[in-house]
């Protein structure tokens, strides 16, 4: 439909280009404008590429570990060069280091922060009709309290390694003599950002909603950062807390978890995973509103199940409290926790499974165009399916019994992790690249990195699943040669899943040199991010935006003429002759 | 999740149709089953998804600027059945779980009782009566009771091809069992392995697990790994189960490593503790630097320690530092190895110091030949004839 084919009583709205003043990339220069911004897009984006290098150096350590496996006595660090690198420290010394830091940067640095800090900054406020988040002073600090804590990761890596595995277990991580303090004190710098982040989108969701912005208009992106946010403010402090005794049974042998001062090491277990199992949730619940954000919007149908959806996100996040102690059901236990455990856990996979049939129903009969975010959101479907089925063979304690602290494990949580978080981050940053830097990318290179990611991420890890059940204990740096092939299919799939992620790369870097300039609305959504301009205005909005229903595609009509998606809607009197009758059906009471 | 698009990978299998490793104690079945159980269900599940997925995907792909055929966004009575309907199946996977764990965890009356003693980065399976070894013997048929602990850092033992896990921690006991069900097979003559160990001794290597498949007895084996990382050489912390068809046939291998017999000498039955305790992951006999310091050279030595004296390195001091040996540290090395008070008889001790002694052609003893050592890994290198 071109614009001359509006009917008679509708008129056309679309907030066109902006223009160089206006929006926030550009509406004040200099590096000190950025370092002491308050605007919560530029620090979206400062996190965006604090994230991105994090995930550059944790990807390239992972790549490490991969060409270290090789072969079964070690391939990579028994090399020269590396004996050159640390001359008395053994081999499986550097592939203890390499691994326990890919984890700990991964988790501590990007998958934590990486959707709700970078994406959930630029977008939230956007998203909600609110010009900053609530406290925008908090907002900068907890990104440089981010900055601080990936100093000290780095000065652990540079005084003496670590080699504690980012799980820190003691009592190896109160006896080791590498820097565990500096990196525990890091992942304790990096808690507060994390809870300064969640406490402030709580606060700003809470109060700063415009008016017409009901609960159940929101966009699911928010309800799913509202849940992460409450897992953020509660169980982070337990983290905090955690590894604060850590560092004093270390220093001052208080005797809480190191058997030798009659502490429990397993009570650190408890801690531990009091905090990091919910932790799991901060990780996957973004993507979780991510891929409902992507699936309808690339649908362009209403979302199946909005409230279902909603409630599911704050039921894991509360249930994910309470099923911790699945981490540890070979530690020893008594066996009515244990088994008491096991079930909680099966509950929390029901609302992940309702997310999955929700998003098939609102395919089902939509208008599906395979855009780049389309293609990720597909991808995450397939790769989370299989992350969330194969959790059952975990949750299972008899076969828990067997897998527990195998490849079977790592295949699972990579699954979980890296086929759903960071495929719904890319598929993310391909959604909303337009809007945050006003360029549209190569489309065919965008949809050939989401090809070569998903191949290569199942070359990968599916060869790991039959290594665990067949017995290949994790985290070792040299195995027995009957596990050669499967792990060789690895390292090539792990070289694709990289190749992958440069071709993306490459494709969003190129669009910022010559990609064409991005319409206000690309995608047809209807959500407020696509209602101003793109890259938007210094305080998003220039009056409160008309709120109304986050799914409602209907008044989004293509443009020909303009070649983009305007919004069409009934001719505005000054004073409405008679208001609409209908209600959009998920408006609130 | 094909098992035949991944089969021909199954080399070490005994069933090239399997994803798990030999079936050989009464959980295997059990556990095999019900994650039998669980893929299936799971794989019904995922083709429907993908199915569905990749279908609507292609069927209801359409240009630009095409509106949806409907925007249908709720139907309460699908979304109750979908929520609730796999429940169930939930509800059946975690009853079998929850009920072969159980099994697991009861121990049944009468077990035959072995003691396990993890430590960085070994493992000492106490037979009773001094005799600790690291292989696993047990009796076909026969349920085991393992009784473990650890003396430093938290280790897990697991037999995959028993399907059995459980950690081990320090400062406490933790407790499992099992039923083996395959006795292993003798692979070897007495006389082939008499070969391999003459080779062996002249090229002074340890035995070779892997690339043998069978034990220094000649039998067959099953995989143990620690399987909870617990430091540098975690991965090489292996050892192997041997299960054998009477208990006649255990209580002989038991026999064989009581104690030292008569006519062998105290140094060369030193060296095969060296090897069987735990004391060659930590000390090199070569120079090289491990965890503890190389053996080479060491006794009737001066050493400094950590504390800024010294003292010279004769059997008491060897003694002690066995029996207690955080009393003197040795400068440049962290207080991490565990007493083996206990642990070791008094010939055991006489017959460690002795070995040590031997490595140091110096020392007081019956010296030998000084073959070049240096630079050679810890398998190549020369050992001093104690025989």
């Amino acid at each position: 439909m071109s614009v001359g084919s509006v009917p008679a009583g509708y008129e056309v709205k679309d907030p066109g280009y902006p223009t160089p003043e206006e929006n926030y990339l550009t509406n004040s220069r200099g590096l000190l404008t950025w370092v002491f911004t308050l605007d919560h897009k530029r620090i979206g984006v400062m996190y965006l590429v604090g994230v991105s290098l994090a995930f550059l150096v944790a990807g390239l350590l992972a790549l490490g570990i991969r060409l270290h496996l090789f072969a079964p006595d070690g391939w990579l660090f028994n090399n020269e060069f590396f004996k050159w690198l640390a001359p008395d420290k053994a081999p499986n010394d550097i592939y203890n280091q390499v691994f326990t830091l890919h984890g700990a940067i991964m988790v501590f640095l990007f998958i934590i922060p990486s959707i709700p800090a970078a994406l959930g900054n630029f977008l939230v406020p956007v998203m909600l009709g609110a010009k900053d988040v609530a406290f925008p002073r908090l907002n900068l600090s907890s990104f440089f309290l981010w900055v601080a804590g990936a100093v000290f990761f780095v000065m652990a890596l540079l005084a003496s390694g670590l080699d504690t595995g980012w799980t820190f277990y003691t009592p190896y991580s109160t006896t080791t003599d590498t820097s565990v303090i500096m990196a525990t004190f890091g992942a304790f710098i990096l808690g507060f950002s994390s809870i300064f982040t969640g406490l402030n989108f709580i606060v700003t969701i809470n109060t700063m909603r415009p008016p017409g912005m009901t609960w159940f208009r929101m966009p699911l992106f928010l309800w799913a950062t509202y849940s992460t946010s409450i897992i953020q403010v509660l169980a982070t402090p337990v983290l905090g807390i955690t590894l604060l005794l850590l560092i004093a049974e270390r220093t001052m042998h208080i005797g809480i978890f190191d058997p030798e001062y009659n502490g429990d090491p397993v009570t650190y277990q408890h801690f531990f995973w009091f905090y990091s199992h919910p932790a799991v949730y901060i990780m996957i619940l973004p993507a979780f509103g991510v891929i409902s954000e992507l699936i309808s919007v690339h649908s362009h149908k209403r979302i199946f199940g909005y409230r279902f959806i909603a409630y599911s996100s704050i039921a894991i996040a509360l249930l994910g409290f309470l099923v911790w102690g699945h981490h540890m059901f070979t530690a020893g236990m008594g066996p009515m926790t244990t088994i008491i455990f096991s079930a909680l856990t099966f509950t929390v996979s029901v609302p992940s499974a309702i997310k999955v049939f929700n998003w098939l129903a609102t395919m089902y009969k939509g208008a599906i165009t395979l855009t780049t975010p389309m293609c990720y959101a597909i991808a995450f479907i397939f790769l989370f399916t299989i992350g969330g089925l194969t959790g059952l063979h975990l949750g299972t304690l008899a076969t828990d019994m067997h897998l527990h602290d195998t490849y079977f494990v790592v295949a699972h949580f990579h699954y979980v992790m890296v086929g759903g978080t960071l495929v719904a981050f890319l598929g993310a940053v391909f959604h909303w690249w337009p809007k945050m830097f006003g360029r549209m990318y190569n489309e065919l290179g965008g949809q050939i990195s989401a090809l070569i990611v998903f191949l290569g991420f199942n070359l990968t890890f599916l060869p790991q699943f039959v290594l665990g059940s067949r017995g290949m204990p994790r985290r070792y740096a040299t195995y027995d040669p009957e596990f050669a092939a499967l792990h060789e299919m690895s390292t090539w799939g792990a070289l694709l899943l990289g190749i992958g992620l440069l071709v993306a790369l490459v494709v969003l870097l190129a669009s910022l040199v010559n990609g064409k300039k991005a319409p206000a609305n690309p995608w047809g959504a209807a959500t407020l991010e696509w209602a101003c301009t793109s890259p938007p205005p210094f305080y998003n909005f220039e009056r409160p935006p008309v709120v109304g229903d986050p799914y409602e595609f209907g008044d989004i009509q293509w443009d020909g003429a303009s070649d983009r998606y305007v919004k069409v809607e009934p001719k505005r009197e000054s004073v409405p002759s008679e208001t609409p009758a209908e209600s959009p059906a998920h408006a609130g009471e | 999740m094909i098992p035949a698009a991944i089969t021909p990978l199954a080399d070490y299998t005994e069933s090239k149709l399997s994803f798990f490793p030999e079936s050989a104690s009464t959980f295997s079945s059990d556990t095999d089953w019900i994650f039998n159980f669980i893929s299936i269900v799971a794989l019904v599940f995922f083709i429907a998804i993908v199915i569905a997925l990749f279908g609507f995907a292609l069927k209801y792909k359409k240009a630009k600027g095409q509106q949806a055929e409907s925007q249908t966004d709720h139907n309460t009575t699908i979304e109750l059945v979908w929520s609730i309907g796999p429940s169930f199946l939930l509800i059946v996977m975690f009853y079998f779980g929850a009920q072969g764990f159980l099994a697991h965890r009861t121990i049944p009356e009468g077990s035959y009782e072995l003691g396990v003693d993890a430590y960085k980065w070994g493992w000492g399976i106490d037979y009773g009566k001094f005799v600790i070894h690291p292989e696993l013997h047990v009796v076909a048929g026969e349920p085991t009771k393992l009784t473990m602990t650890s003396k430093d850092v938290i280790h897990s033992l697991y037999i995959p091809a028993f399907r059995v896990k459980k950690d081990v921690v320090p400062g406490r006991f933790n407790y499992m069992w099992f039923k083996a069900t395959q006795p292993s097979e003798k692979v070897a003559t007495d006389e082939e392995l008499a070969q391999l160990a003459a080779k062996d001794a002249e090229t002074n290597a340890s035995w070779d697990y892997d690339g043998r498949q069978f034990t220094p007895d000649g039998y067959a084996f099953y995989d143990l790994y620690c399987t909870e990382y617990c430091g540098t050489n975690h991965s090489e912390m292996q050892t192997v189960v041997v299960v054998h068809e009477t208990r006649e046939d255990l209580d002989a291998w038991i026999k064989k490593y009581s104690s030292r017999s008569a006519t062998e000498s105290p140094a060369s039955y030193g060296e095969k503790l060296y090897q069987r305790r735990g004391c060659k992951s930590c000390h090199s006999i070569d120079g090289t630097k491990l965890v503890g310091p190389s053996w080479k050279d060491l006794a009737g030595k001066s050493r400094a320690l950590a504390s800024g004296e010294s003292v010279v390195a004769d059997e008491n001091y060897l003694r002690e530092s066995i029996l207690n040996p955080k009393a003197k540290i040795a400068a440049g090395f962290q207080p991490v190895m565990p007493s083996y008070k206990g642990q070791l008889t008094d010939d055991d001790i006489y017959s460690l110091i002795e070995y040590i002694k031997s490595l140091n052609p110096d020392a007081a003893g019956p010296a030998a030949g000084e073959q070049p050592a240096e630079g050679g890994s810890e398998e190549a290198t020369a050992e001093a004839p104690a025989e």
